[in-house]
């Protein structure tokens, strides 16, 4: 099973410093919230641990390897960054079809991620008319179509309605059982309270803590709460 | 790392045939091309228009006319890899094959095979109007057939070039509008500019260069002043031609896989 590992990793945009040294790990078996005030630097972590952004230092790594060098990436890592990384005018179907033949797995598997997410009866619509739940579940049947150890999910809970929060909690939460490795950054704090095992919390792309969210909550203070206090006294 | 490069070249060429604008733009290509071909034979014979069909070089400049399905080959191309942007569907291109350069190289294949179609629609479309403008006006063909498979050959080339191009101008530019807008204005303005201020240089530039595989005589593929109804200098051998727009391609696919296709998807 696969870990995730962040060594050191800086990210400057210009003068702006979007990622500061960050180092964290994630292990297989567990579902970890990666948690942050808006501009933290949540994203461009994420983006680098999948190759997509280059970093000005440090490496990121998943079972051992930077992204880029997966031999099948889809098969090890399935990810969902943003809602809306759909061709407007390509069926669902057509669009997991295509992914389903860049990841070399069985077209059948496509109608099973559409089952697994909800999204049979409108596998034949064109994703630009679908709601950003829609979009959500669709990006999650995309991530869990080669059936990959580690799942790196940014706001996948962003417009899914309660019953899509809690199917998406259950998905993660046997994933994790089945011994995969779940990184998911969220600012729904009540949602990540009830899902996650552990919590990493950036902010000003620095790491301000790190540790199961039971051990944070331990004084019996709320996550929000102590996520508050955590990133205040970073701002300060 | 090592998705193998016919995997994504399928994978492109499904992202193709599973939008409808690909569609619209051959049906675009053939429309165009059926009412600049039927306005040109029905001029042919005329005072200012080309030669009679009776000819050679009047049923040559119908039949060999259908240069919009060239320029629309090279859109398709600009489309295909600058509409990853537009519609942000780059992460998770990436995501599946992180491998950039064979990315882009994928595309450009992808991008060609559907040049070939376009550029051998028009020339279907072209050749149907020219001859059906000869038949009906009860002139016997003055081209021989092997001329014609040629013709059918050099469109095939021709389109698959452009739209490599294509490719190639819309990973470096990544805006589809102006990748899209670029294509046009190069081919209808400033090569007909060029080519009717700078003659020698002429049957060296692209859109012309793609012309002259498909067999259309120098400076009937031009627009405006520039045009001319019959054949205006030396164009290039059809090797040379081919050869130039292959080194075009590479050349511009070399720059952005070191530049534009390295950069950060934020």
């Amino acid at each position: 099973m696969a870990t995730i590992q962040i060594r050191g990793l800086v990210k400057r945009f210009g003068p702006v410093t979007a990622v500061d040294g960050l180092s964290f790990e994630v292990r297989p078996g567990t579902v970890t919230g990666f948690l942050g005030p808006n501009g933290a630097g949540k994203t461009t972590t994420l983006r680098m641990l999948l190759g997509l952004v280059t970093p000005d230092a440090g490496i990121a790594t998943i079972d051992g390897m930077a992204y880029r060098r997966l031999p099948e990436p889809l098969h090890q890592v399935g990810a969902v960054l943003e809602a809306s990384s759909f061709h407007p005018g390509r069926t669902a179907r057509a669009h997991l079809r295509i992914h389903a033949l860049a990841a070399d797995v069985d077209p059948s598997r496509v109608e099973d991620v559409l089952h697994l997410v909800g999204l049979t009866d409108a596998a034949g619509r064109r994703a630009g008319g679908f709601s950003l739940g829609m979009r959500q579940r669709l990006g999650l049947a995309t991530a869990l179509l080669a059936d990959p150890e580690v799942l790196i999910l940014d706001e996948p809970a962003n417009g899914l309605d309660p019953e899509g929060v809690r199917w998406l909690r259950e998905l993660l939460r046997g994933f994790a059982a089945e011994g995969g490795t779940v990184l998911v950054s969220s600012h729904l704090l009540a949602e990540v309270a009830q899902t996650v095992d552990e919590v990493v919390i950036v902010d000003h792309g620095r790491l301000v803590a790190h540790g199961p969210v039971a051990a944070l909550t331990a004084g019996g203070t709320g996550l929000e709460d102590v996520f508050l206090e955590l990133t205040k006294e970073a701002s300060r | 790392m090592t998705a193998r490069l016919d995997r994504l070249v399928r994978v492109e060429l499904r992202k193709l045939a599973t939008t409808r604008l690909s569609y619209g733009l051959l049906a675009t290509s053939a429309g165009l091309t059926a009412l600049w071909t039927t306005l040109e034979a029905s001029r042919a014979g005329t005072s200012g228009g080309p030669a009679p069909l009776s000819s050679y070089s009047g049923l040559t400049s119908i039949v060999t006319g259908g240069v919009w399905g060239l320029i629309l080959a090279a859109v398709l191309g600009v489309i295909i890899s600058s509409g990853e942007f537009r519609h942000h569907t780059a992460t998770l291109t990436y995501l599946a094959a992180p491998d950039r350069s064979r990315v882009l190289a994928a595309k450009a294949v992808a991008g060609a095979v559907g040049g070939a179609v376009f550029g051998l629609a028009g020339y279907a479309v072209a050749a149907t109007v020219g001859l059906a403008f000869t038949a009906a006006r009860g002139y016997h063909v003055p081209i021989g057939a092997i001329t014609f498979v040629n013709w059918g050959f050099g469109h095939l080339a021709a389109g698959a070039l452009l739209a490599a191009i294509g490719v190639t101008v819309g990973s470096l530019v990544r805006s589809q509008l102006a990748g899209v807008i670029g294509v046009f204005v190069w081919s209808i303005i400033i090569e007909s500019l060029l080519g009717g201020l700078f003659t020698a240089l002429r049957p060296y530039l692209p859109y012309t260069a793609a012309t002259t595989l498909a067999g259309t005589p120098l400076g009937s593929a031009s627009f405006g002043p520039a045009r001319s109804t019959v054949a205006v200098g030396v164009p290039l051998p059809f090797a040379a031609a081919a050869a130039l727009l292959a080194a075009i391609a590479l050349t511009g696919a070399a720059v952005a896989a070191r530049t534009t296709v390295r950069r950060d998807i934020t």
